[in-house]
């Protein structure tokens, strides 16, 4: 059914694409759009739409619902259906909004970008509404189900806390247990009907079976056997569900941003990467990987500091030099200064950039450790320098605009951020470190920057409007 | 689960107990009327714990009663899915057991009891282990929950519980 996705670098984590898929298959295979009464060949027509669906999000971050529709060939109204569905079961998060011809040609940008100019322009005054996977609650959620699946069939295995049922051999009809009082007689130590004063004989109305059984150890010890292969049943088939979500578990989820947060971020880098290349043909391949992104979410290398060698590297340089905590470092040790001084500086990396950057920080200051080290670093240190300069010339020039400024900077990724901040603080040496945290790709980065910050000017008064709107 | 509430009731009172000690007539009457009965709303009223306000009287036509708006705070007892009572066994039969929590009272029934208790006829019918070293019988007092309540205007009834952690025999008279 779809043939004219595009194939786009994500960086989302594989394991949690395969999660979706996973999940999609496992629950709902069998959901539909349409209800039981109305005709089968229906039923089986909608019958797996909803899988595909989840398949497409997984190769895309927000896109608008009738675009979503377009590509996989399906009824608009029976899309919104899916969507709404998996809405309330909280798989996907959807934003809806009014908009003017503009707003639309602000998301047109940005799909151009991430689709290579596929979004078509002629975009009505409507009501739109766009759709996203929400990876972390989709975790929760999952995970959430699996508990329910299990402690069901646990407690359908162990009787728990289910309200007997009797019922009467001669009329059929049924009682339970809370009746007890009006049904007990005094005669004999069992309950009777009140319509026809019959014995009553206890009900099972478990999974398994239907029919009254005489409550003889027999019967129930079978359908105990038969709860019990259900549950094994039931593992079995979920098994690989949970493998996933274990091995999801220790990962960093997906970051998932607001609707409008995405949307000028997108937007932002779209104009970006058009004015530095833009007829490059190599945009849609080159450019997904560095360029855009800011799109995709924040890019999350994963680090097993558990496992010896990367850690040391990244740390020392040099792998029989083991860094020393500085908790271990005591005096009259033999150290030398890389294990001392280098390690603090490292710390101070790390202090800094903090929260979920971490991760890529880690690896990225591993790779700047290389024997060009210092130069680099060096080199740096003099790029940024001249950098600031000129920022802060740019800074006073556009002073009027730097409330919209900010505001976008805000929105865009963690690295983007640092970059920008430089301009309002005054301690020089805490920034110079701050920024060789990007050190593999950094100088590229800040040269998006600067080309930004020269576009701002010329379009200013757009961006702050735009800035405005997105704020409500 | 017990709570203190306020509760409003109009009392009606006979032309007798007017005089000097009509407020006290009202009390003890409300007292009479209200202690011990249950509401499927509030549960069953344990004890009146004081008088807040009592209205102006309306005397009504015809007859000479008065009709006074009463607003007293009492305790009451509901009992909810899910809470953990101690309660005295009643009664025992092969479908399972009887037992009262002051004035609840709970049936188990004989799936909601351990596997392990089978049921023994005799002059005190019981639910005991192979091994002789439990027995649930008449005057019991048994650790049970609540899995199941039926709420009617004036009677609440539940369904127990005491195969899980912690529940079952906690005292048996007979045996001490
Ligand atoms: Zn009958």
């Amino acid at each position: 059914m779809e043939i004219s996705v595009p194939v786009r670098k994500t960086v989302v984590l594989e394991p949690f694409i395969k999660l979706v898929r996973t999940v999609a298959r496992v629950f709902y295979d069998n959901y539909t759009t349409v209800s039981d009464n109305q005709q089968k060949s229906a039923r089986t027509e909608s019958r797996g739409t909803a899988v595909v669906v989840l398949d497409a999000l997984t190769r895309r971050q927000w896109v608008r619902e009738e675009d979503l529709a377009k590509d996989l060939r399906v009824n608009a109204k029976q899309l919104r259906k899916i969507l709404r569905h998996f809405e309330e079961q909280k798989m996907v998060m959807r934003y809806e909004r009014k908009e003017t011809a503009k707003r639309a040609k602000m998301y047109s940008v940005a799909v151009s970008a991430t689709t290579d100019g596929r979004a078509e322009d002629n975009v009505k005054l409507h009501t739109h509404s766009y759709c996203c996977l929400d990876y972390q609650q989709m975790y929760d959620i999952v995970r959430y189900k699996l508990d329910r699946i299990k402690k069901k069939l646990k407690s359908e295995l162990e009787d728990k806390n289910t309200v007997q049922e009797y019922g009467c051999p001669n009329c059929k009809r049924k009682y339970n247990a809370l009746d007890a009082l009006r049904l007990i007689s005094m005669e004999d130590d069992s309950f009777h009907c009140e319509n026809c004063n019959s014995e009553l004989v206890v009900e099972c109305n478990k999974l398994t079976s239907k029919e009254v059984v005489d409550g003889g150890d027999n019967a129930k010890s079978q359908q105990q056997e038969k709860l019990k292969l259900l549950l094994q049943n039931a593992e079995v088939r979920l098994e690989p569900l949970m493998e996933l979500i274990n091995r999801v578990k220790d990962l960093p989820v997906p970051n998932c941003e607001a609707f409008p947060a995405w949307e000028a971020r997108a937007a932002k880098a779209a104009r970006e990467n058009g004015d530095l290349n833009p007829n490059d043909p190599s945009r849609s391949q080159g450019g997904y990987g560095s360029t855009l992104m800011p799109f995709l979410g924040e890019t999350k290398v994963e680090v097993n500091l558990g496992e010896g060698k990367e850690d040391v590297k990244s740390e020392g340089g040099d792998p029989s030099q083991k860094v020393l905590p500085p908790w271990m470092i005591k005096q009259g040790m033999n150290l030398t200064a890389e294990q001392r001084g280098d390690m603090r500086q490292e710390e101070k990396v790390d202090g800094v950039s903090g929260g979920g950057a971490e991760l890529s920080d880690d690896k990225k200051s591993a790779m700047g450790n290389g024997d060009d080290k210092d130069l680099k670093d060096e080199y740096l240190k003099a790029y940024y320098a001249a950098l600031l300069e000129q920022q802060a010339l740019a800074e006073k020039a556009n002073q009027q605009e730097s409330a919209g400024d900010t505001e976008l900077a805000t929105t865009s990724s963690d690295r983007q951020v640092g970059v920008k901040s430089k301009r309002e603080e005054e301690d020089e040496e805490d920034e110079i470190w701050e920024e060789q945290v990007p050190a593999a790709d950094g100088d590229f980065q800040v040269d998006l920057n600067v080309e930004a910050n020269e576009e701002d000017e010329d379009d200013g008064i757009d961006w702050q409007e735009d800035s405005l709107l997105n704020t409500d | 689960m017990f709570f203190h509430i306020v509760l409003e009731r109009n009392m009606q009172l006979h032309p007798r107990f007017f005089g000097r000690n009509l407020r006290e007539n009202l009390v003890s009457k409300l007292m009479k009327d209200v202690e011990g009965t249950c509401s499927g709303r509030h549960g069953f009223v344990v004890a009146i714990t004081g008088i807040e306000t009592i209205g102006k009287g309306l005397i009504r036509d015809g007859t000479g009663f008065v009709t006074f708006p009463v607003k007293y705070q009492c305790v009451v007892f509901r009992p909810f899915k899910g809470e953990i009572l101690e309660a005295v066994v009643t009664l025992v039969n092969k479908m399972g057991f009887f037992a009262e929590a002051g004035p609840v009272q709970i049936f188990v029934s004989k799936h909601l009891i351990p596997d392990d208790m089978e049921f023994q006829t005799g002059d005190m019918p019981n639910y005991t282990t192979s091994d002789g070293s439990v027995k649930i019988q008449k005057e019991c007092e048994v650790r049970l929950k609540i899995i199941g309540t039926r709420v009617d205007a004036t009677e609440i009834f539940c369904v127990g519980t005491i195969k899980d952690d912690f529940l079952g025999v906690i005292n048996d008279p007979a045996a001490s």
